[in-house]
């Protein structure tokens, strides 16, 4: 991480000698991403993984988890997150890339987590407060604790398990067998 | 109380009083701490002591020429204290504190 935080500065201070015209705008998320990054890293759930396809692109990463209870147990799930410019006012995108059988996250990968939404009424959307560690931990738990049958992405899986839970649980593991075998 | 008064002075009569004092104070050190009277002193949009400057100013007073920062300090009715620039970014898509989700409203502003 230090050498990630070194090249940051060099890259700063390169364009600002450069010139202090064309290098409009210094980037806040990048600056928060340094310290973000290493604090989601330390705080690792131990179903997770991070990594990083480009060590000098600190907004774009994937998480896989790899469950280690529940339906989903045996798979290895691959998540795409990706932190666009206006972070920490706007949360990630994070899109899901390996094919399950959710119900709070649709075949195309669209993932439904409270903590995702942009806006939201409630407080359980997003906020600047929030940091990388939460999406993380957000994401894991889809998979335990924040599994929700009642607001579903997916409604036919949501359906099924409401209608025969061992039929939900052989489709699951359909789908872990095709897709996302680890 | 008038009675302790008594006895002060029928003790002292005597000479036997400065024999009582143990310890004379000749000398004494104040020692005194503050802090700021906020809630939280870290502003939790940018993760900077609300007492500087938050991190796009910083950011952008490195193409500054002329030093001055204007970079103040915002206290919600909730007590809650955010640099007023990360606030007001804050504000345009959800009026609520990100901390504690009430309706935000402004209770002062300042350094």
């Amino acid at each position: 991480m230090i050498t990630l935080r070194g090249k940051l500065k060099k890259d700063n201070d390169v364009s600002n000698s450069k010139s202090r015209d064309t290098n409009k705008r210094v980037s806040i998320r990048d600056k928060l991403l340094v310290r973000e990054v290493q604090e989601m890293e330390q705080t690792l759930p131990s179903t997770c993984q991070i990594v990083f396809d480009d060590p000098n692109r600190l907004h774009e990463f994937t998480l896989v988890i790899v469950p280690d209870e529940g339906y989903w147990v045996g798979g290895r799930f691959h998540f795409g997150i990706y932190v666009t410019e206006d972070y920490n006012m706007a949360p990630p995108q994070v899109k899901c890339q390996t094919k399950l059988w959710h119900p709070n996250i649709n075949e195309d990968g669209d993932v439904c987590l409270s903590l995702l939404r942009q806006s939201s009424i409630d407080g359980l959307g997003w906020a600047p407060t929030r940091k990388l560690k939460d999406v993380v931990w957000g994401v894991n738990s889809l998979f335990t604790d924040l599994l929700n049958f009642d607001d579903p992405l997916n409604r036919e899986a949501a359906e099924l398990f409401l209608v025969d839970k061992e039929s939900f649980r052989h489709k699951v593991k359909e789908y872990v067998t095709q897709y996302a075998k680890r | 109380m008038a009675e302790s008064v008594q006895d002060n002075v029928e003790r002292g009569d005597g000479d036997n009083v400065k024999t009582e004092n143990f310890f004379t104070l000749k000398k004494w050190n104040a020692v005194a701490m503050w802090s700021w009277d906020v809630e939280c002193d870290t502003c939790a949009i940018c993760r900077v002591q609300v007492m500087d400057a938050c991190l796009r100013c910083q950011a952008e007073s490195k193409k500054d020429f002329y030093g001055k920062q204007d970079c103040v300090v915002v206290w919600g009715e909730c007590n809650h204290s955010f640099h007023y620039c990360c606030m007001s970014l804050w504000v345009k898509q959800n009026n609520r504190c990100p901390l504690c989700q009430q309706e935000w409203s402004i209770q002062r502003m300042g350094k």
